[in-house]
């Protein structure tokens, strides 16, 4: 077991949480974990963030700035519940298409269900596939997203490789995902509750600890701002820059395919 | 979830074909009506849709020697 923050992708492969597994075994565990929270992936993110979930992920739509023009294409990486989706159609003024890629079913299933309730399956496709090996074309988008989703891939470098890969010149990466807190007050006080509150709440709420105990140490786990900077760069992406969201509680990083 | 009828189960929309390649050897891939399944003949791999959603993971796939997979999922 080891609580160290990895400071470049490495380690990432075999931390699930705090605790070490096979390699080839993260994936498997990860995905249980979203196969029992699905249902209630909103409430999860509520708990996480204080509700600040739904304020980022607009912010991140915002610096994404879609054209209100057809033919704009978006990915949505480890999108499954269409969070990010629905934002960026609403965004383009229902000009845009997104597709929404998740490695778990039970999200897609989720995502799939939100879309035929709001009327835009049109404008929408659902693929379940793993983000180390997108099932597209190379330059077929021109935006790829990825919102709480890159710390739960095994091999982030493999990922950060294909999201460039499907990219067009001239496309932009986007990725939303909690960070490492920088105010000190702060980061005492969001220690305190998200080891001690969050797997309470979860097993008062959702009648289950692990799952939130995973998510609570795999976000202290992953890289900081600047670490993970460095990654998108040796990816490819030129003029990286992140922006934290409340003290850094998250953090949005962008990139460009130049 | 909403339940599609038996017949669009393993349909797919003509621009997602399009844009879809098999995730290991990036090629395109062939639409295989009868089966609902998109197939990958460089990898020798049939992969499901589900729901008018495609299944673009090695360990779904069917190797394309095999019989074709049950259409039931576990899970859900």
């Amino acid at each position: 077991m080891s609580n160290e923050r990895a400071s470049g992708g490495e380690g990432m492969e075999t931390s699930y949480g705090y605790e070490t597994v096979g390699e080839g075994e993260k994936q498997g565990r990860v995905n249980a974990v979203f196969d029992r929270v699905a249902s209630r992936y909103d409430l999860m993110n509520d708990l996480m963030s204080a509700g600040l979930h739904r304020v980022w992920k607009d912010n991140m739509v915002a610096a994404l700035n879609p054209p209100r023009k057809r033919g704009y294409r978006a990915l949505d990486v480890a999108g499954g519940t269409g969070d990010i989706a629905f934002r960026i159609l609403k965004s383009s003024g229902g000009q845009a298409h997104v597709t929404v890629l998740d490695v778990n079913g039970a999200m897609l299933a989720e995502g799939q269900g939100r879309a035929d309730k709001r009327g835009l399956s049109d404008k929408i496709d659902f693929v379940e596939a793993n983000a180390e090996e997108l099932p597209f074309e190379a330059r077929s988008f021109d935006a790829v997203t990825i919102a709480f989703g890159i710390r739960n891939v095994p091999r982030i470098e493999v990922a950060l490789g294909e999201a460039y890969r499907v990219l067009r010149r001239g496309g932009r990466f986007l990725c939303l995902e909690f960070s490492r807190v920088d105010v000190p007050f702060l980061e005492q006080a969001y220690e305190q509750w998200s080891f001690h509150a969050i797997p309470r709440i979860g097993r008062l709420v959702a009648g289950d600890e692990e799952p939130y105990r995973y998510l609570v140490e795999s976000i202290r786990k992953f890289p900081s701002q600047g670490d993970f900077a460095s990654m998108i760069e040796r990816a490819g992406f030129e003029r990286v820059r992140y922006t934290n969201y409340s003290g850094g509680i998250a953090a949005l990083h962008s990139g460009w395919k130049l | 979830m909403n339940r599609r009828p038996e017949a669009e189960r393993g349909a797919i929309d003509p621009l997602m074909l399009e844009m879809l390649v098999c995730p290991l050897t990036k090629a395109r891939l062939v639409y295989d009506r009868k089966n609902g399944e998109l197939v990958s003949e460089g990898a020798r791999l049939a992969y499901p849709i589900r729901e008018g959603v495609p299944i673009m993971l090695v360990s779904e796939a069917r190797h394309l020697e095999d019989r074709p997979a049950p259409t039931h999922r576990s899970g859900y």
